[in-house]
């Protein structure tokens, strides 16, 4: 038999051996299952609603997502540059559905913690035993003078949301004359996929270098003072686009406070900086949804408990992915990547069902990896391992850490791992949605 | 939530389950999933999957990683934060899967080639890569990328790769006849 149904079969074990309120039902009420509600279909969300019904069939799942389609962001900057259709990211929630999952498309306007009820736009009020909330990040227009959801949505796409302004980004390169100049503002942390902006930066210049564009540049402009992955992209800058991309860190004056988005300019408090295209990434917050629920700390994240991913704000509340911040963890927070989201929805997943089955929690395992291309055939990770030591949650300072910088079989080693971070992405979204 | 639970109850049902795995393993094993796919079927043709392949082996490789005595390009520092003892859990997890053949278009020309080379490898690998022992890989219906992916590995000099046999024979072919080979295997279900 299959391990991976154990677990389920140890809850019907339970469930038939049990008084029926052990599953979290009224024992009147026996046939009746016990609810989860799954708030944002994106990885987080779409890999908890799998796991949860994988290990306990009993279970009735229901995820709640605005989008028939879902579009990956990681590798997103490859559609940017032209090196990856759209498509390629993404899928839709027929296989999930396919695994008996209810997946109704809408958008939900408020959650009821104390009713445990989530009111949707379209349909009827969804009551829940436990609600899972992968709601992802809201922009924070506020900090940015002169940048709005409009602008960006129009002319000045930050395209930091897979979908649409990816393309129109795209668009945005594809206009360039040799000799422009792409600015990226990058926000200050913590934001999603942390390598991000500079692995941008580097698909901006591949696109530059593929046409002869060689007199243009891609100037970032950072509001942070060192960044992720930061030794392997300067080296992959230094062989490959040598003085086409220029870092401003933010005690250089690189945090941009105010646009000028008809002209692109971009402000600091050192000067103003004259763009071809600019591409403004807003700071970050956690969904407004997250926050209207009373799930947010006062910095706009959703803190949780480390062991289980529940929001230690309000109970029978599972937060994972980019909204949420493990509280106790200051020294290497948990990246907010799609790797993350998984590996917590899984936790998550682990913890709910236990929870519904009145068991303990099981030890969670937490890990992530993240690989970023800065060209053809040339890629890196950084992996971030973490273990439970006295109950608590810990960073393993002896496992993970960057590609090595110089490694032996250089060229191969950035070969292979080029090829696997497309690897990754099949396979994390076929097991996050299928 | 209902905390009044008699615990002995509890008890009694987990000894009267003897099927179950190990949660923990269970839980560690699905963060394997995120790159390798789910129950270790890869869905994406540059990852192994890694789901009825033998316990030996997976052992073999994953503590050869964690102690540096082999190269990998991203494993090596994931595994180091793994005991023995979960590694040794893990093997045994995905050992216990079904081998599922990667659903890939094979050339068949290319195949008919790489069967010829193959005739190297059929005194390890036996006549369709499918595992003739505990401390030999599946390469039959592995994903063909894949394949090509550990060849070149193999061939090449700064990387620790420790099979000395694997070595010589990956340096012996040329990348036409790698790709000849890949499609070989890819095509044996």
């Amino acid at each position: 038999m299959n391990p991976q149904f154990n677990r389920r079969d140890f809850i019907k074990t339970i469930a038939a051996a049990l008084p029926a309120s052990f599953l979290g039902v009224p024992a009147a009420h026996a046939s009746a299952k016990a609810r989860v509600v799954v708030v944002g279909g994106g990885f987080g969300g779409a890999a908890a609603a799998k796991y949860i019904k994988a290990m306990a069939a009993d279970v009735d799942v229901t995820v709640v997502e605005r989008n028939p389609i879902y579009t990956s962001c990681p590798l997103s900057n490859d559609v940017i540059s032209g090196h990856r259709a759209i498509e390629d990211l993404q899928i839709g929630y027929d296989a999930l559905k396919r695994r008996g999952i209810n997946v109704v498309i809408d958008t939900v306007m408020s959650i009821d913690p104390d009713k445990k009820r989530v009111a949707l736009k379209v349909g009827q009020a969804l009551d829940y035993d436990a609600l899972l909330l992968s709601p992802g990040i809201d922009f924070d227009y506020d900090h940015v003078q002169g940048y709005s959801e409009e602008i960006a949505n129009s002319t000045m796409p930050h395209a930091w949301k897979a979908g649409p302004q990816t393309l129109a980004l795209r668009k945005r390169l594809q206009s360039m004359q040799d000799g422009g100049t792409f600015i990226i503002s990058v926000p200050p942390g913590p934001f999603r996929c942390p390598p991000g902006p500079y692995e941008r930066a580097s698909h901006v210049a591949s696109y530059f270098k593929e046409r002869g564009m060689n007199k243009s540049k891609v100037l970032i402009l950072d509001a942070n003072d060192s960044f992720s992955k930061k030794g392997l992209f300067e080296q992959a800058w230094k062989l490959q686009y040598p003085g086409m991309i220029e870092w401003v860190s933010g005690a250089a004056g690189g945090k941009v406070t105010r646009v000028d988005a008809k002209n692109e300019t971009a402000f600091t408090d050192f000067g103003d900086y004259k763009a071809d295209v600019l591409n403004l990434i807003p700071p970050h917050r956690a969904s407004v949804l997250a926050r209207a629920t009373g799930l947010a700390n006062d910095k706009g994240w959703c803190p949780v408990n480390m062991l289980t991913m529940e929001s230690s704000k309000q109970p029978n509340i599972w937060v994972v992915g980019d909204a949420c911040v493990h509280g106790d963890l200051p020294v290497y927070p948990m990246p907010k990547s799609a790797h993350t989201a998984v590996t917590q929805a899984k936790v998550a997943a682990g913890a709910i069902v236990a929870k519904l089955s009145d068991l303990p929690p099981p030890n969670p395992y937490f890990v992530n990896t993240c690989y970023s291309i800065t060209a053809p055939g040339w890629g890196f990770s950084v992996v971030h391992i973490y273990g439970t030591e006295n109950g608590k949650l810990t960073y393993l300072k002896n496992a993970g850490g960057v590609s090595p910088i110089n490694a032996p079989a250089l060229a191969l080693q950035r070969a292979q791992e080029a090829e696997y971070a497309d690897g990754w992405l099949k396979n994390i979204l076929a097991d996050a949605f299928s | 939530m209902r905390k009044s639970r008699p615990a002995l109850l509890i008890a009694v049902i987990l000894a009267a389950t003897p099927a179950l795995a190990d949660p923990n393993i269970e839980k560690l094993a699905q963060t394997c999933n995120n790159c390798h796919g789910t129950n270790g079927q890869s869905a994406g043709p540059n990852m192994p999957s890694i789901g009825g392949m033998p316990e030996g082996y997976l052992k073999k490789v994953m503590l050869e990683w964690k102690h540096g005595k082999r190269y990998a390009a991203t494993m090596d520092r994931l595994i180091k934060g793994y005991s023995d003892a979960e590694i040794e859990a893990l093997a045994a997890y995905y050992a216990k899967k079904s081998w599922v053949p990667a659903a890939q278009k094979v050339d068949p020309k290319l195949a008919k080639r790489g069967e010829e080379m193959a005739q190297n490898c059929v005194g390890c690998h036996g006549d369709t890569g499918a595992p003739p022992d505990d401390a030999t890989p599946n390469l039959n219906g592995q994903w063909s990328p894949y394949l090509e992916m550990a060849l070149l590995k193999c061939r090449d000099d700064l990387a620790l790769m420790p099979h000395q046999t694997m070595r010589d024979i990956a340096k012996s072919m040329s990348e036409g006849e790698i790709k000849a080979l890949a499609q070989y295997y890819a095509s044996q279900n």
